[in-house]
């Protein structure tokens, strides 16, 4: 798995696919977050926009391998496996960045809640925006997966259902991303922090539900 | 390997495109796949490869398996030795192991030159020789090529009917599709057609079009009283002189095997003599002109002296045609 996960990545990496989600991403910083701001708001805000990023990832990476390349790798290593390294290593690129995201957004704004009148305590305020980004990532990465190769393959198909269905996971009633933000922007009213833990476990559940349905179809064909 | 009462069709309620295919690969044998045009021949490549899993049926037993596709576009942002080296890595090699393989297949199907070069720079020919170091760099003990030798040059092609006859020497069961029916017809184990969805298979017949191919005659002398050793490369025909010397008749692509064979065999064999066998033209083709390498004297391995010149294979397949009639034992 090390050795798919490396091809995988190294082929995004080198590719420069990477660039567009990444940028969709701090350009969504760069607009919704100003320094000084109270940090729940900030950090919920930052989580909520990595949700379409990751999908965007999840489905650049199960689709930028020409399909006799693919052969290839599902020969050596099972298919099963070659799209299951494809879907991690999206999902493994979209933490770095979700890593990083927090850490920029808790620096640069404000430990205090909404009306600037409690103190947060900032390192549990990190901590809270790092497990909602997680939340909103897996979730992220369970719609890239149903919505691109080979569940859907076509390509406009594949791209309109992405944005769809992360936009739902972001604002359905219910969904996991849009109680872990909300959970981040209600605490910052009163300035109390809380991780979102059920959302945690609920959305990892999601994303590795999605992802095997994903890798068994594609080890039916391919 | 074996497939059992395997179908593979498209979608939910799609037409099958193969049904009930029973299919057993001998370890250490070299099995060709015919049939028309989409027929399903490269469905069958791929269950087969273990790229799709069969609708139906069972895969039972399945080895280490590597693939070589019909055409292998390069827009991979790898160079050439980079991109064997990963693969190398996914075919679960050691780093240095497959940096080494990788080399050494590159340099012997001459792309040496190309190892820093991009993969999406590459030549179709140079991109189909990675495709091809790539399967065989694993040493897999499954071999399947999809129309692997279109595309290459000939002394590239040549090199790589020598390393499927390799692999077979090593034990590993080769599956390929060709459209040349000449393609390695005289070491066939075994011929399968794919008619109608089904397999279909032949035995004691070359693919339609094929004529053997050349062949070669080695006269060895064992020990007093020997028997010539099982299980010999090629399933030579061979007769028993009265002086114990024993005439054995190979594939000319199965030469080098063959006499490793007999050399390596304990108590090990000498070697007397070994020459191109003069093609046996039956009686209704004699009017063909006489096939060149039969006066090409005695030469070490049966090629045509103009084949290649260093000497360092012995696969042999001469363009000349003979009209040896063989018969498959499998």
């Amino acid at each position: 798995m090390t050795a798919l996960l490396g091809y995988q990545s190294a082929m995004l990496l080198r590719s420069q696919r990477w660039l567009p989600p990444v940028l969709m991403y701090g350009i969504f910083l760069v607009v919704g977050v100003q320094a000084g701001q109270p940090v729940l708001d900030a950090l919920g805000y930052a989580a909520a926009a990595l949700l379409p990023v990751t999908a965007w990832l999840v489905r650049i990476c199960v689709t930028q391998e020409p399909a006799a390349a693919r052969a290839v790798v599902a020969a050596a290593s099972g298919s099963y496996r070659a799209h299951l390294a494809a879907l991690l290593t999206a999902t493994l690129f979209a933490c770095g960045l979700g890593v990083l995201g927090t850490v920029v957004v808790s620096m640069v704004s404000r430990p205090v809640n909404a009306d600037y009148t409690v103190r947060v305590p900032p390192l549990s305020a990190g901590t809270a925006g790092l497990v909602a980004a997680v939340v909103c990532l897996l979730l992220g990465a369970a719609a890239g997966a149903l919505c691109s190769r080979p569940l859907v393959n076509a390509r406009g198909r594949g791209i309109a259902a992405n944005a769809v269905v992360a936009l739902l996971a972001l604002v359905a009633v219910g969904s996991p991303a849009r109680s872990a933000v909300s959970g981040l922007v209600r605490g910052s009213l009163t300035g109390t922090v809380g991780i979102p833990g059920t959302q945690l476990v609920l959305s990892a559940l999601v994303a590795a539900g999605a992802g095997a349905l994903a890798c068994a179809v594609a080890a039916r064909r391919g | 390997m074996k497939l059992r009462n395997v179908g593979r069709r498209y979608g939910r309620g799609g037409p099958w495109v193969l049904r009930g295919v029973d299919l057993e690969l001998p370890a250490g044998g070299l099995v060709r796949i015919d049939g028309a045009n989409g027929t399903g021949k490269s469905t069958l490549l791929r269950v087969l490869a273990g790229i799709d899993r069969p609708t139906e049926g069972q895969v039972a037993d399945r080895p280490r398996t590597a693939f070589v596709p019909e055409r292998f576009p390069a827009a991979l942002p790898f160079t050439a030795s980079d991109y064997l080296v990963r693969l190398g890595r996914i075919h679960g090699l050691r780093g240095t192991v497959a940096r080494e393989r990788a080399a050494g297949w590159l340099e012997r199907f001459g792309a040496e030159a190309h190892d820093r070069t991009p993969m999406d720079e590459l030549s179709k020919g140079t991109s189909q020789k990675v495709a091809v170091a790539q399967a065989l760099l694993a040493e897999p003990e499954l071999l399947v090529l999809d129309e692997a030798w279109t595309g290459l040059d000939v002394p590239a092609r040549t090199e790589l009917d020598l390393a499927v006859a390799e692999r077979i020497e090593a034990g590993g069961t080769v599956v390929f599709v060709d459209h040349d029916p000449r393609r390695l017809a005289g070491a066939l184990d075994e011929l399968y057609t794919v008619v109608d969805g089904g397999l279909v298979r032949r035995t004691g017949a070359l693919p339609d079009g094929a004529e053997a191919g050349p062949e070669t005659r080695i006269v060895a002398v064992g020990p007093p009283g020997a028997e010539p050793p099982d299980g010999l490369p090629g399933v030579p025909a061979y007769e028993t002189g009265p002086d114990g010397r024993l005439t054995l008749t190979a594939p000319a692509e199965r030469s080098d095997a063959l006499l490793r064979a007999l050399l390596t065999a304990r108590p090990p064999w000498h070697i007397e003599e070994v020459r191109a066998a003069l093609p046996v033209v039956p009686a209704a083709r004699a009017v063909l002109p006489e096939p060149a390498q039969g006066s090409a004297g005695p030469r070490a391995d049966g090629r045509s002296p103009d084949d290649r010149s260093d000497g360092s294979d012995g696969s042999g397949r001469s363009a000349s045609p003979t009209t040896t009639t063989r018969h498959l034992t499998s």
